[in-house]
């Protein structure tokens, strides 16, 4: 029996506060990015580096940050590192007379948990792209005089960045999606986390969460749209 | 011929029209089942034995109204955020489910008269100190969302000023956060905290002090425009309290003393 009768007029008087969360959102998904691409660049050089060990750090971060939920990455960077005692609180020290508070706010931990999971895949969309540029260029740089990490730095990594930036949209996409997974770890500022605590004021969910995912969709629209544009602008030979 | 006509048509007519008059206590007892929605990591209120079996205060007073109904009980786990989706969605019948009659639920669901009463507790985390329930003022604090007691805390912790709120997903949740230090304290029923704390599962958690709320009145619950269910889910409450059946399943589950009284004086609702 179908007799649920849409209030669509009760929802739209959240929008203003969807919005705000909307903006939380897109914050948490730009540092997400910025931080998963410097963690990528980090992993793809140690991969680069002749070093066993560094190799090993690589190879772990990526195989786990690809092989397990999102979901559980987040989850683990809040309440699994609590577990491991990462979560100190007011760890005092009474000779110095000031009280350190070591706990990840639920923003941290969402934050610490899609960047881990960008980093790891956009490293992959780094391998994928140094495969493309031709050794010589290395050659030619360090014939030039250059150092092996100016080579990597002012030589290949531009064209490594160049070829996987449309890629690298797809991850800027995902990152905005994976914000909604925060609600398990108690976030309530970003879109999703502002809607499911609206939704249980309300129990509007049909019409609350119709509203959240057109906000998602044109925001995630915006950036490949823009991500289009700006790739158009770049890379014309 | 033309009787059988007429019979035909009478009881054409009958079927179409049957339906439409029937309401929801008329499907429940045509149906012989109600399904009750109850949460189940709620102790002593609802919870699962060792067999997986539902227990609990919650459960039995499901079984007291399908017995009343003469139908067989049906218990649908649910969580708390969970209880009113699937009653607006038709997966249950009423929610057996300690849900706070606030005015805000009343906006969207029909609300009986109370049926039980909690009073909250303010849990601290193990390693604070704390004297009584103001010095949650500018601390972390969280409970689950959408709750009665979540819904009063956040709005203390608006009037504050300072400090923070953080809503869980479930209760189990929010004493874990509680135990790691992510939480400094919480607010939960008197029951469930000392359920929690006896447990032991969530290291030195304490009891503070009560939280300074009105009396957290439960209701059954069903579809706001259900008229006849909610008249017999009222009469139902009353006849629990009369015949003793509810100092009964107190003593059953909650322990020794006198449970909550249900009527508020001075207003008659």
């Amino acid at each position: 029996m179908f007799n649920y009768s849409f209030r669509w007029n009760q929802a739209f008087q959240s929008l203003p506060d969807m919005l705000q969360g909307a903006l939380v959102t897109l914050e948490v998904a730009v540092f997400s990015m910025i931080l998963g691409i410097l963690f990528a660049i980090l992993l793809t050089a140690f991969r680069l580096s002749g070093n066993r060990v560094l190799r090993g750090i690589t190879t772990t971060w990526v195989e786990v940050a690809r092989n397990t939920p999102a979901l559980f990455q987040i989850y683990m960077a809040f309440f699994g590192l609590a577990g491991l005692g990462i979560a100190i609180t007011g760890w005092t020290q009474p000779q110095l007379g000031f009280a350190v508070d070591l706990r990840l706010s639920p923003y941290i931990a969402l934050l610490a948990g899609i960047t881990f999971n960008n980093a790891g895949y956009l490293h992959e969309n780094f391998r994928g792209a140094l495969k493309a540029i031709p050794d010589t260029q290395t050659r030619s740089a360090r014939s030039l005089g250059m150092s092996a990490p100016q080579a990597f730095g002012y030589v290949v990594m531009p064209q490594m960045l160049r070829i996987s930036f449309l890629p690298m949209t797809n991850q800027f996409v995902w990152a905005i999606l994976m914000t909604s997974l925060g609600a398990v770890i108690s976030m309530n500022s970003d879109l999703f986390g502002v809607t499911d605590n609206l939704v249980k004021i309300n129990f509007r969910t049909f019409e609350m969460f119709a509203i959240a995912a057109v906000i998602f969709y044109v925001m995630t629209k915006i950036v490949t749209l823009s991500a289009r544009l700006i790739a158009a602008r770049l890379f014309r030979y | 011929m033309k009787s059988k006509v007429l019979a035909f048509g009478l009881t054409a007519a009958t079927a179409f029209a049957g339906p439409a008059m029937a309401d929801k206590l008329d499907d429940i007892i045509a149906s012989g089942t109600l399904r009750c929605a109850v949460v189940l990591d709620f102790p002593p209120m609802g919870s699962k034995d060792a067999d997986n079996n539902p227990i609990g205060f919650d459960v039995d007073y499901c079984n007291d109204l399908a017995a009343a109904l003469g139908v067989t009980a049906e218990v649908v786990e649910t969580t708390f955020p969970e209880r009113i989706p699937a009653l607006m969605s038709g997966r249950v019948d009423v929610a057996v489910a300690s849900t706070s009659d606030t005015l805000e639920r009343a906006k969207t669901v029909g609300v009986s008269v109370p049926y039980y009463a909690f009073e909250n507790a303010v849990v601290a985390r193990p390693g604070l100190e704390m004297a009584s329930w103001e010095d949650m003022k500018g601390k972390v604090v969280g409970a689950t969302a959408g709750t009665y007691e979540a819904i009063w805390l956040e709005g203390q912790v608006k009037a504050w000023g300072e400090g923070e709120f953080r809503p869980f997903q479930n209760q189990a949740d929010v004493f874990l956060a509680l135990s790691q230090g992510q939480l400094d304290a919480t607010v939960g029923t008197m029951e469930v905290a000392n359920a929690n704390v006896a447990s032991g599962n969530f290291g030195d958690i304490k009891v503070v002090d009560k939280a300074p709320m009105v009396p957290d009145y439960v209701a059954l619950v069903t579809l706001r425009e259900e008229y006849g269910l909610i008249n017999y889910m009222n009469l139902f409450i009353n006849q629990q309290v009369r015949t003793g059946r509810y100092a009964e399943l107190y003593k059953k589950w909650v322990g020794e003393g006198e449970p909550a009284n249900l009527t508020i004086n001075g207003v008659y609702r």
